[in-house]
């Protein structure tokens, strides 16, 4: 990884130009980089010139290969996905797990199991609608408040900033659910020669994500139309649906994604990975399954708790059905292809690939 | 015992110019006092609320200048004694009813005193508030010694009187903020009973009532004529000859005492300097073909005398005259000896070096090293220091380069490093939520930076309300802040409507700020701005905002606080403070920046100031590390 760089590049290279992703990394460390509701911003220079903010950043030079052999002791052999164990289909036994989840309630169901089972002793979660169209992360300490933060959220918390926060207090280990850029943050943490206490985040459990929306202008579009404070759930169907459902507790509308598209984050269109390829598992929907979700092993740590949870029947699988795998394959794929394109179009070089640093061979595969 | 209450006439006692001004009031048997807090004038009311109960008068601090003298003027119209004082900058808020109660007239003795700051020390502008009494055709009175001030005031009152209009004294800092003998004089007795019969009315005779006007201002020229307060010292027939009023007196006595020059210059004192008293003044220059004006800020008497000399050229002859014009003395900033004797020497051709410059250096060089460095800063525990560093975050965080308005108050001082340069503007009371609704109207230019006014409680009900109005009336995008520390802070904590309590110390009733902001139809939101994180946040979704909205940071001044509570012992502990290392960056010591925070460069951590620290706590807050302790927490 880079060295010597801090929080001054950080909004140089990352802020000012519009890559943040808000993870929140790099937020809670110090009193400088404050967030609120998505937006991060660096208040005051500190004057540090080789700082964890920089270095954490999921934005900031990443080395993809480097970070595979770190987490996965070898570089990937599939460059859709990312390295794993199996691709299964899995849902909760617990039909209220279910009901609440987005999908099959699998995350739900895992984290109470893991926080239960004592594997970690809590969880940075984040609670989708807290009267409020802005997602809340939250540090949960009891698996009974798992499900309170069921259910998807297209906006981005800063995740990260919670589990600094909580990595200051906690002396247990923690667990973590986060989308894709929030889980690489999280293993560039990991990796850093500064120290923090991620090492104690022992289960990473990553979603899968095609790209999240700006809170402010989504906010603005919405505020027209509803009470942005009564939203219960979003939900984007599987195609060829195209559309975002917004359930109320006034009723349910529904948007043409044509119409939302153009309030999601620049970042996202930068972003290489649509499966959280850094996690222990990764989770997301089933195109045209509505109770179940894909569920991607990576790590033997997440093969662990996996391999428990069925025994005490927790979750179920069942095999990917190969139309499905290899839908996820393609739109994984697309992803990458139009994040290099899009990277290329802002650099204008082709060699200048901003955050990402590929090996060449999977560089050749991608282009 | 308040020294204004000693009843031993003849006895000399020690005074603050402020308290002579008082004194004066009391020996004239003031019935009625009100003032609105401002640097040097405060001490007047002050003074006078002290002793009310004693002497049965009645003070009080009023919400502005403009009420507080039209409060003043009702006593008077009823025959009563009123006095009611003011800074420089007060004077401009109350000139609107200034410029019609001199046509109306008064009753009752009614005497203003404009406290006009040279060298603005405690003021955002620097005036000279005399051009007030010959725009406003009033009798004006410059006090140039501590019994003077006395003496002149307790005159003002007999003069105010006999004419039916306003009489204004002007002081300035050295008068009002030093002390000096003042000799007493005998207490009144009688008391005065109110009758109204009301005024003559503003409209189809004004223009009547101003050459009345004219006419009373001559009488009081006559009355000037035989002026205790204008006198001549000096040789007989002086070719060379001062003419100064105020603390010019001191100033212009010591340069010719110190030149060596009493036998060849005169001074001509002029204690009554509007109008003036033309035929005392020409009687005392007929010798003269050199004159110096010696004055502090514009050169209002200089060119008053200038077009008396013009007048009078046949009888006077050709007069060279020195002072700001011929760049002698400056117009503007404080007076002192050194520059009266300095330009005197010029003229004269003397030798005179005020200072050994060497001398000086080495003065400097010997006690720099005890010193340590120091910026205007806010005090150790200020409410206003996380207020700045939310408002900072906030705008920020926001992105859009929103910037913010000032005000008048110890919050000024956020244009500097204390507030970490957050104020673009400051001008006068009620002009940063003013400039805002006008700011906050430039969308359809293009221009859509978010914009802040900054105000605070005092100031709110002094002038910042028409403008929250107009931002309300408008639709201007505009997030005022009210900076509440419950007290007129930065001229010594006086009280307002917010306090609860009066210029006497009575229990009063408090006026909501919240709930006139909620009447005049605008959403606030109320907050400790201790609680930085939510302060932040809050002020981010304000800003999100469309129209006006208000944002009140309440919290207690932390130096009245600690006057009235014992203050918790904060300190550090060394093991957890991580000092200069990424995640701190000395963030309390060097970015915060409250003086109660040392950096030790020794043990390389920050350190806790146990003299200068209030107890507040907020670095406890603030600190990453949770370094910083506050004892019994």
């Amino acid at each position: 990884m880079e060295a010597g760089k801090g929080s001054t590049d950080l909004e140089k290279e990352v802020l000012n130009a519009g890559l943040c992703t808000s993870c929140g990394a790099c937020v809670g460390i110090c009193p400088y980089i404050k967030v609120v509701k998505d937006r991060v911003a660096v208040i005051e220079p500190c004057g540090i010139t080789d700082g964890k903010c920089y270095d954490f950043c999921p934005r900031t030079l990443t080395d993809i290969s480097e970070l595979d052999r770190r987490i996965f002791g070898q570089e990937r052999s599939d460059s859709s996905l990312g390295p794993y164990i199996s691709i299964e289909m899995a849902q909760a036994k617990d039909s209220k797990t279910r009901n609440r989840g987005q999908y099959g309630g699998v995350v739900s169901a895992l984290t109470a199991y893991a926080m239960s089972k004592g594997e970690i002793g809590a969880t940075v979660l984040t609670k989708p609608f807290n009267e409020s169209l802005m997602p809340t992360s939250v540090l949960v300490e009891d698996s009974s408040q798992v499900l309170s933060c069921a259910g998807s959220n297209y906006i981005a918390s800063a995740t990260l900033a919670r589990l600094n926060e909580a990595m200051k207090q906690q002396t247990v280990s923690l667990g973590i659910v986060g989308m894709p850029c929030q889980i690489l943050a999280l293993r560039k943490m990991q990796a850093s020669k500064h120290e923090n206490g991620s090492k104690e985040v022992k289960l990473a459990i990553g979603l899968f994500c095609t790209w999240a929306l700006s809170y402010k202008s989504f906010h603005e579009f919405l505020k027209g139309k509803i009470n942005p404070s009564q939203i219960k759930r979003l939900d984007i169907p599987p195609p060829p649906a195209n559309k975002l459902v917004v359930v109320t507790e006034a009723g349910t509308l529904e948007f043409p994604l044509d119409e939302i598209r153009e309030f999601v984050k620049p970042t996202c269109g930068i972003c290489f990975d649509m499966t959280s390829e850094f996690a222990d598992l990764s989770v997301g929907m089933v195109e045209g399954v509505d109770d179940w979700n894909t569920l991607i092993v990576r790590t033997p740590e997440g093969k662990m708790i996996i391999d428990k949870a069925k025994e005490d029947g927790i979750i179920e699988t069942k095999p990917l059905p190969e139309a499905n795998l290899s839908h996820l394959r393609e739109a994984s794929l697309l992803k990458k292809k139009r994040a290099l394109d899009e990277i290329v179009k802002r650099t204008g070089d082709k060699n200048n690939l901003l955050y990402l640093r590929l090996s060449d061979a999977e560089l050749r595969k991608l282009r | 015992m308040s020294v204004i209450k000693i009843d031993r006439p003849g006895q000399s006692v020690l005074m603050m110019g402020n308290e002579a001004i008082a004194r004066g009031a009391i020996e004239a048997g003031v019935d009625f006092s009100s003032a609105y807090p401002g640097t040097p004038s405060s001490e007047i009311l002050e003074s006078l609320a002290r002793v009310a109960e004693h002497f049965g008068l009645y003070a009080e601090w009023s919400v502005n200048e403009m009420v507080s003298l039209e409060a003043a003027a009702a006593a008077s119209l009823t025959g009563l004694r009123a006095i009611v004082a003011m800074k420089q900058n007060g004077v401009n808020v109350c000139s609107d009813f200034l410029m019609t109660v001199n046509l109306s007239g008064t009753k009752g003795g009614l005497v203003i005193v404009a406290c006009d700051d040279p060298s603005a020390i405690s003021s955002p502008n620097e005036q000279d508030s005399r051009n007030f009494a010959k725009f406003a055709d009033l009798p004006l009175l410059e006090p140039a010694t501590f019994n003077e001030a006395r003496e002149m005031t307790k005159y003002a009152f007999e003069l105010s009187e006999r004419l039916g209009l306003p009489c204004i004294i002007r002081s300035v800092t050295r008068i009002s903020h030093s002390r000096g003998n003042v000799e007493l004089g005998e207490l009144p007795e009688r008391k005065r009973s109110p009758s109204f019969e009301g005024v003559s009315i503003a409209g189809a005779f004004v223009a009547l009532q101003h050459a009345a006007l004219h006419q009373k201002l001559e009488q009081a020229r006559e009355d000037f004529e035989n002026s205790k307060f204008n006198w001549y010292v000096g040789p007989e027939g002086a070719k060379f000859i001062i003419v100064t009023s105020g603390t010019g007196w001191f100033y212009s006595r010591e340069a010719v005492a110190a030149l060596g020059l009493d036998s060849e210059v005169g001074i001509l004192k002029i204690g009554t300097t509007w109008p003036l008293p033309e035929k005392f003044i020409i009687d005392h220059l007929k010798p003269a073909n050199e004159l110096l004006i010696v004055e502090e800020v514009d050169d209002f008497l200089e060119q008053n005398i200038k077009v008396l000399l013009a007048e009078q050229a046949k009888t006077l002859g050709p007069i060279e005259v020195y002072g700001a014009k011929s760049g002698h003395l400056p117009a503007c900033g404080e007076m002192n000896q050194d520059k009266v004797a300095k330009a005197l020497a010029t003229i004269k051709g003397v030798e005179y070096s005020g200072r050994d410059e060497a001398y000086a250096q080495r003065a400097r060089e010997l006690v720099q090293p005890y010193l340590s460095p120091r910026i205007p800063t806010f005090c150790a525990g200020c409410p206003h220091r996380a207020s700045m560093w939310a408002i900072k975050s906030a705008l920020k965080l926001d992105g859009r380069d929103g910037f913010v308005t000032g005000d008048i108050g110890c919050y000024s001082m956020g244009a500097g490093p204390a507030g970490y340069f957050q104020l673009k503007t400051i001008h006068c009371m009620g002009s940063g939520i003013g400039l805002a609704t006008g700011f906050g109207k430039l969308g359809q230019f293009d221009f859509n930076r978010p914009v802040v006014a900054v105000c605070g409680d005092s100031t709110f009900y002094h002038a910042a309300i028409p403008g929250l109005i107009n931002a309300r009336f408008n639709n201007s995008n505009v997030l005022m802040v009210v900076l509440d520390n419950a007290g007129t802070a930065m001229t010594g904590f006086q009280p307002h409507p917010g306090s609860g309590i009066d210029a006497l110390g009575e229990p009063a009733p408090v006026v909501d700020i919240e709930g006139i902001c909620r009447a005049i139809g605008v959403p606030v939101k109320v907050r400790d701005p201790f609680e930085l994180d939510e302060a932040i946040e809050e002020l981010c979704d304000l800003l999100q905002e469309d129209g006006p909205k208000v944002m009140v940071f309440r919290r207690r001044c932390h130096l009245a606080e600690t006057k009235e509570r014992p203050q918790k012992k904060v300190f550090v502990d060394p093991d957890k403070c991580i000092g200069d290392e990424c995640g701190c960056a000395r963030f309390c010591s060097r970015v915060f920046n409250c003086p109660g925070i040392i950096w030790d460069p020794t043990t390389k951590k920050a350190r806790i100031d146990e003299i200068v620290c209030t107890g507040c706590g907020v670095c406890a807050y603030l600190c990453p590390q949770g370094a910083i302790v506050i004892e019994g927490n």
